[in-house]
């Protein structure tokens, strides 16, 4: 878990094999933190107390700052980001992130019809088009949670 | 003989034996007055008018001068009978310039009748004291000659004044030609009574003047055509200068007013453009007064140069065109002149031109007024094909717009169906689960909640439809305003915001209840969405004017400026308003504006960034059926 907080060079520099190097979650950490970024807070709630109410340990955030926050404070092992938010936006909180060397997977969650696109654009692991049932989020965050990026 | 001295002034040569340069001159003078006439006979030929018979009068009375003195110089000897002959002729040359001079301008007929009787004791004098004439006699016939040929060069020059284009230079060419044979004369007669020695010097400037008046004759009466399209240029080029803006003028009206004023000016005439009409098949002209007169194919000169595509010319309006003879007397029209405007194969309408006389020469006219009708046609379809790229941009427009809507509202419904989905899916796997536990009444809550904002973006998207099919009032009733205010202010007490309602009295319309309602919602909960909590809303409700008025004030974030003209367009928000914190498709104000537009009324806000904002709604409330 350390190394995957440990800040490091900026992504430029990182050599191409940095992710594959790191270790994956350990198997018995099933329940880790899972960070849910949304602005709109019905879903933020909805989405937050589906995931608690299935065992994770949930963090939200209503904006991109309190996320980058949440990030620092909660080290989560997944990140479902909403895109389009004020001031501080799917895209900047990713780009922050990166910045700081910081590589946990983020699950993009988006109603625009380029979720795939967006997903790519940042450097997302996978996405989330809304609406989304419930069983397509859990198999979801089952899939990316601590992968590193690649689904277990 | 002294009458010949008069007379010679065009058979000069036969004076001398001597070909000198005088006389070479001379012979050039006689040779241009025999081309114009032979000039203006033809045109005579082709186009019997009035005027076309007086210019060849003149010019045949001069001809007829230049022959009889050839002729005489042939026989080596003149008859008495052949002077007396050539005096009264060349006596009656300045009265016949002067009904030319009455054909395109007016002379008053004390004018006429003075001529008329100057030429007849002229006349009487002359064979009265024939063959040899005493010097008064002389004297009266020269200054006779001189003064009319004055009063028409000054008639031209006024006349002139008045005309545009080739016929000015024209006027101005016969102007000049009649000063100077008006001086001619002068001078040939005055030469006999002069000094020996000044007489050489009085008759090369008699043969001068006498080629001058020739020349300018010449281009008066008989233009070549390079000539003509030299002279017509500057009006052309003026025309066109100011039509080279025209096509971007906001109304095709505009255009056509423009149109006509430049060919008025062009032509010195009144000038009226009739467009064709498709829907009704017919020509239509605007008056001034704002009315409209429709023209059918066929009929009217504007309907017949229409119908057979070329210029239609008439000199007598009231004979020619019988149905719109009231007209043409009620206005004083003596001349008409329609030519057709056509791009290419599109027939776009008819240039028709009015004077209260014939102009003297119509063929420049019509060359001028067909060249006009030309240009209004580049500019009338210019028009068009600005229009035509305005349809297609806003069909391109329109489709952008609605492929935004799609998106947006797409985006917009899937935000809360997202919750309803998910956290119904939830709740029911839960409830299977553990039969026994409690309800989750806040994920309970947040399906409602989400149901009822999808159920709001629905009907938002229905209003928006029906109001662009102009249907979104219905039945209508007595309403109170004022009670409609307070019950809208009171419905949400638990907001943040204050709502207060200021009213007076009660204010009674005949209103769609349900969508007046759903007006003074919007605003409400517009009011507050932009608004800092516990910052006051207040909603003042009045009468005036006829009119039931109502203001919607905030102390909100505001609109700017730049905005404030779209802020009632479909999906149309304010750039200061993020839409990622406030929700919305942006059809709120549209479904207002369309509310109160249908009832009759009027809205509109004031608005300051950052102070706040003001919507003001006045309905009609006599009536609120919709007015048009």
């Amino acid at each position: 878990m350390k190394d995957l907080w440990a800040g490091g060079p900026p992504p430029g520099e990182r050599p191409p094999s940095s992710r594959a190097a790191r270790p994956l979650a350990r198997a018995d950490d099933r329940h880790g933190t899972v960070l849910v970024v949304d602005d709109d807070t019905s879903i933020l709630d909805t989405v937050s107390s589906i995931l608690a109410g299935e065992g994770y340990d949930v963090v939200s955030a209503s904006s991109g700052q309190e996320a980058l926050d949440a990030v620092a404070l909660k080290r989560p092992l997944l990140i479902l980001l909403d895109m389009r938010m004020p001031v501080m936006d799917g895209w900047a909180v990713a780009r922050a992130l990166r910045g700081r060397g910081i590589s946990v997977p983020i699950i993009v969650m988006t109603a625009a019809e380029s979720a795939q696109r967006w997903a790519d654009e940042v450097g997302a692991e996978g996405y989330l088009a809304k609406p989304f049932g419930l069983d397509e989020l859990l198999a979801t965050v089952e899939r990316y949670r601590g992968s590193g990026g690649r689904p277990n | 003989m002294v009458p010949r001295s008069v007379s010679c002034w065009l058979a000069r040569s036969i004076e001398s034996p001597d070909l000198n340069a005088l006389d070479l001159i001379s012979t050039v003078t006689q040779l241009i007055y025999v081309l114009i006439f032979i000039s203006v006979a033809l045109r005579a030929v082709r186009q019997p008018t009035r005027a076309h018979g007086d210019m060849t009068l003149f010019f045949g009375a001069v001809a007829l001068i230049i022959l009889t003195s050839r002729v005489a110089a042939l026989i080596g000897a003149s008859a008495p009978w052949l002077t007396t002959v050539e005096v009264a002729v060349l006596m009656a040359l300045p009265y016949i310039l002067l009904r030319l001079v009455d054909d395109f301008t007016h002379v008053r007929s004390a004018v006429k009748r003075g001529a008329e009787l100057g030429l007849a004791v002229g006349i009487i004098a002359t064979y009265a004291t024939a063959p040899t004439l005493p010097t008064p006699v002389i004297l009266y016939v020269v200054f006779y000659f001189f003064a009319v040929s004055i009063y028409c060069a000054i008639a031209f020059i006024r006349s002139a004044r008045r005309s545009r284009g080739v016929t000015r230079r024209r006027m101005e060419a016969i102007s000049l030609g009649s000063i100077l044979l008006g001086t001619d004369i002068l001078i040939a007669g005055l030469t006999p009574l002069a000094q020996p020695d000044d007489r050489a010097v009085l008759q090369a400037l008699g043969q001068l003047l006498g080629l001058g008046s020739g020349v300018a004759y010449y281009l008066g009466f008989a233009p070549p055509a390079i000539l003509r399209r030299a002279w017509q240029e500057p009006e052309l080029r003026a025309f066109l200068a100011r039509a080279a803006s025209l096509p971007r003028l906001p109304a095709t009206l505009d255009i056509v007013r423009e149109l006509e004023r430049g060919a008025a000016n062009s032509t010195g005439t009144a000038a009226r453009i009739g467009l064709w009409q498709d829907e009704t098949a017919k020509l239509r002209f605007w008056e001034d007064d704002g009315n409209t007169v429709d023209v059918e194919p066929g009929t009217h000169f504007a309907g017949r140069a229409f119908e057979l595509q070329r210029p239609i010319f008439s000199t007598n309006p009231v004979r020619d065109n019988p149905d719109g003879a009231a007209n043409y007397r009620a206005r004083n029209i003596g001349a008409v002149l329609a030519a057709p405007i056509t791009a290419g194969e599109r027939r776009l309408g008819v240039l028709t031109l009015s004077a209260e006389r014939p102009p003297i020469f119509a063929v420049s006219d019509i060359e001028l007024a067909s060249l006009l009708a030309d240009q209004a046609a580049v500019i009338l379809e210019s028009r068009a094909l600005i229009d035509h790229a305005a349809r297609v941009r806003a069909r391109e427009e329109a489709t952008r717009l609605k492929e935004d809507f799609l998106s947006a509202a797409a985006h917009d419904l899937k935000t809360p169906l997202t919750t309803v989905v998910a956290q119904a899916e939830f709740l029911e796997r839960r409830a299977t689960r553990d039969p026994g536990a409690p309800a989750d009444i806040d994920g309970i809550r947040r399906v409602v909640r989400e149901s009822k904002r999808l159920a709001g973006l629905v009907g938002d998207l229905l209003d928006a439809t029906r109001l662009e099919q102009g249907r979104l009032v219905g039945e209508r009733e007595p309403v109170d305003i004022a009670t409609l205010a307070q019950e809208v202010c009171s419905h949400d007490a638990s907001a943040p915001n204050v709502c207060q309602v200021e009213a007076s009295a009660p204010v009674v319309g005949v209103y769609d209840r349900r969508r007046v309602e759903q007006l003074l919602q919007n605003l409400v909960e517009n009011a507050k969405k932009y608004s800092p909590e516990q910052t006051p809303i207040k909603v003042k409700v009045w009468q005036e004017d006829g009119e039931a008025r109502v203001a919607v004030e905030d102390s909100g974030i505001g609109i700017p400026a730049a905005d404030l003209p779209r802020i009632f367009e479909r999906f149309s928000r304010a750039s200061n308003v993020d839409d990622r914190r406030f929700h919305g498709m942006g059809l709120g104000l549209f479904i207002c504006r369309g509310i109160v537009e249908e009832h009759g009324g009027r809205i509109w806000v004031e608005s300051e960034v950052g102070r706040g904002s003001t919507f003001h709604v006045a309905l009609p409330i006599a009536d609120g059926r919709r007015l048009n």
